[in-house]
């Protein structure tokens, strides 16, 4: 696996910077965290990295995944594997049928629901595929929502604040399940979040989003 | 607004036909010589005036029934029921109402003989002038059932943009009875969201024939009847005062128009003085039960006159008294049936390609204008413009265009004329269907390695399933509805139910006009039906597909 590596990343809303450049690398296997507060443009980094940015928000920088350059590819070639806050599973869908749709078509069909039910043995959901996700409590909806992006090989996790809706209990078994499968995979690993608990976790790097203003002022 | 393309050819099948019509009618319109014709026409002066009062009285009359409906149906917590009753009433066309409320209500109809001779004593139909009475009551009846309706559906429609449970449970807690405190708090909000609406139902009252046709005054006539009687005979010179009068009907109507907008700024005014009156009405129970009897009685009024057009189209010779129809229904059903094979192919081929190239058009458009609450706004108020405008006005431009054109009377023209009026329907459910999807789906996808295309396909499309097939149901009603396009547009050459249903109502043959009125009536709920039915079969064990 490769690193992820950011090159004077900026964001601008109206022609005014969020953030001074961003330039760093996240290691294969390693999680670092980002924080600031809430209108920092933590969320709109991630959305940048995967480019679904709004129209109203301007990017510059360039993005890496090893020494590919992902910062002019259409969202769906740059296989970054993206989670958000709510699980976002197909509502149309079965369980097993969001995950075959993150599961790549190399295979033919009996092979490919073989590998979608051993992925949902490995997270404790076994028997899960024929379920509607609307059942699901959230701690199974989040699980989902991984194996879904881990299916689809992913050349770096980009998490957008995924443990935060989750009660205590599911929050901590979550992070440590999506930490280590990061780590098994050595997948290079962004998270967002303004939770300390969950930047303790990860154990990596820390980049604190601040206003560029906010230096001078002091 | 430019890089939406899908938007720009939605707008330019609706806008540039409506305008060139409009243009068109006031050109050939304005002809001294025919205008001083038409107001020398004896009668032409009350036929204007009670083409106005039968307009703006269902118009006052089903707005308020239809709030009264939304408010007791909220308050009552059978919220969710109220569009089941109002869609066999909504899905029915105009012209199919018009006909059994004739057939209801007539001296020979229905309702005298199920009470005759018993209790009324009579053994002939009395003479009385019932039906297309010169006061227009019937007709103004007839128009109420169907607006409280559609008015209805508006009011709903409105009601998922406002926070009515909240602001009810507030009124309530300050010790305001239920219908005072919808009416004094939710009502004025969701007025306002249904000024469209409430204008193009004024602007049908005054202009349509498929009512008036069956059920208004006769001498004269109001005044759309009038001018589709001059457009309809053979000598030019009466052609030419149709045209002039369409000029008339539009001022005509842009007159109640402005009335209607100063009576409704009253109202708003009068039920602030209300809220602000600090009467609680905390016992309303009598005036609840006083309003859920008018509205069933209406709404039971309706359903018989569906029940009327079965009967009469089953009944040869019918005597007087005898409530049913005697002799071998199914065998007279079977005559007309040949007859009827070709009328309801034609009307169900056409309904079936507006509603599809309706669709072709709106879900592209809806998917550009996602994320633009202000350009969706916009679309809809241009694609609402065709109900503002008298259908006799801009359709008499559109024809006189055709005819220079020298496409009147093709497919394409009807098709066309079908599509102007099944656009702000197919708009106004779509665009908001298509906007709650929630866009990080789409971001999912993307990022799993879908392409946009898959991700329409895959995503989106199964997520608005439920919605498109409502939409396909709707378009198909209104065209299988619609009476004056398939006439103009299609230069009398297009039999389907209504023109067939308007030609037999017009020239007094009750028993052929029960037989289109009957698949008039039927098509659409049974479009209807079949639209629900697959809806709650699909995704069925999906509870998180929106309804």
């Amino acid at each position: 696996m490769n690193a992820l590596r950011l090159d004077g990343v900026t964001l601008d809303i109206d022609g005014k910077a969020l953030f001074a450049p961003l330039s760093f690398t996240v290691k294969p296997g390693n999680v670092t965290s980002v924080v600031g507060p809430s209108g920092s443009g933590k969320s709109s980094l991630l959305a940048y990295l995967c480019g679904i940015l709004p129209a109203e928000i301007e990017g510059h920088g360039a993005v890496y995944a090893g020494d590919n350059e992902l910062t002019h590819l259409a969202t769906e070639r740059r296989a970054l594997g993206l989670l958000f806050q709510d699980s976002l599973l197909f509502p149309h869908l079965s369980v097993g049928g969001n995950l075959m749709f993150g599961l790549a078509a190399r295979q033919s069909r009996a092979a490919r629901l073989q590998r979608v039910n051993e992925a949902l043995a490995s997270v404790a959901l076994d028997g899960f595929a024929d379920r509607d996700p609307a059942t699901l409590s959230g701690g199974q909806k989040s699980r989902v929502a991984l194996l879904r992006v881990l299916l689809a090989e992913p050349r770096a996790l980009l998490l957008d604040e995924p443990f935060s809706a989750l009660d205590d209990d599911s929050r901590v078994h979550v992070r440590s399940l999506v930490f280590a499968e990061a780590q098994r995979l050595g997948l290079p690993t962004l998270l967002v979040t303004h939770d300390m608990e969950d930047v303790a976790a990860a154990g990596g790097d820390v980049i604190e989003l601040r206003h560029p203003q906010d230096r001078h002022g002091l | 607004m430019l890089r939406r393309p899908a938007v720009i050819v939605l707008l330019c099948v609706s806008v540039i036909p409506t305008s060139a019509g409009v243009l068109a009618a006031l050109w050939s319109g304005l002809d001294a010589a025919a205008l001083t014709r038409v107001l020398a026409t004896p009668g032409v002066g009350l036929s204007i005036a009670s083409s106005i009062w039968s307009g703006v009285i269902a118009t006052g009359v089903s707005l308020l029934l239809a709030h009264l409906a939304v408010a007791l149906a909220a308050s009552g917590g059978w919220r969710a029921r109220l569009n089941g009753f109002a869609l066999p009433l909504l899905a029915m066309p105009h012209l199919a109402m018009g006909i059994g409320l004739a057939l209801l209500l007539a001296p020979s109809g229905v309702l005298l003989r199920a009470v005759s001779p018993w209790a009324t004593g009579f053994d002939l139909p009395p003479d009385w002038l019932i039906v297309q009475d010169p006061a227009a009551l019937s007709l103004i009846l007839g128009l109420v059932l169907k607006e409280t309706c559609f008015l209805i559906m508006a009011l709903m429609a409105a009601l998922a943009q406002v926070p009515s449970a909240k602001l009810q449970l507030q009124a309530r807690a300050l010790g305001y009875g239920p219908l005072k405190a919808w009416l004094a708090v939710t009502a004025p909000l969701l007025q306002r969201q249904i000024r469209l609406p409430l204008a193009a139902v004024l602007v049908f009252g005054i202009g349509n024939v498929e009512l008036a046709i069956p059920l208004g005054p006769g001498l004269p006539p109001t005044f759309s009847v009038m001018l589709w009687r001059w457009f309809t005979d053979p000598d030019p010179l009466i052609n030419a005062q149709a045209y002039a009068g369409t000029v008339l009907l539009l001022l005509a109507t842009m007159a109640a128009l402005a009335f209607i907008a100063a009576a409704s700024t009253l109202l708003t005014r009068l039920l602030r003085r209300a809220a602000e009156s600090g009467k609680r009405r905390s016992h309303d129970g009598y005036a609840r039960g006083v309003a859920q009897s008018v509205l069933l009685v209406g709404w039971l009024t309706g359903m018989l006159a569906i029940a009327a057009i079965l009967l009469r189209s089953a009944a040869g010779p019918w005597r007087f008294p005898a409530l049913l129809p005697g002799g071998d229904w199914l065998s007279r059903w079977l005559d007309v049936l040949p007859v009827a094979g070709n009328v309801v192919a034609t009307t169900v081929g056409l309904a079936a390609a507006t509603a599809i190239c309706g669709l072709l058009l709106v879900l592209p458009a809806a998917e550009q204008c996602r994320r633009d609450r202000r350009t969706r706004a916009i679309v809809g108020a241009w694609l609402f413009v065709p109900l503002l405008v008298p259908q006799m006005t801009f359709l008499f431009g559109i024809q006189v265009l055709l005819v220079r054109l020298h496409v009147d009377g093709t497919h394409l023209a009807v098709l066309w004329s079908h599509l102007i009026f099944s656009l702000p329907y197919l708009w106004g459910l779509l665009a908001p269907a298509r906007a709650t999807i929630d866009p990080r789906y789409q971001s999912v996808a993307a990022t799993l390695g879908a392409t946009p295309l898959r991700t329409w396909f895959t995503v989106t499309a199964p997520l608005l399933a439920r919605a498109t097939l409502l939409a396909f149901a709707l378009a198909f009603s209104v065209s299988v509805a619609l009476y004056l396009p398939t006439l103009f547009a299609g230069a009398g050459r297009f039999a389907t139910a209504a023109t067939e249903a308007a030609a037999s109502a017009g020239s007094g043959n009750l028993r052929l006009a029960a037989v289109h009125g009957l698949l008039l009536a039927v098509l659409p709920l049974s479009v209807f039906a079949l639209a629900y039915t697959t809806n709650s079969l699909l995704f069925r064990n999906r509870r998180g597909v929106p309804r």
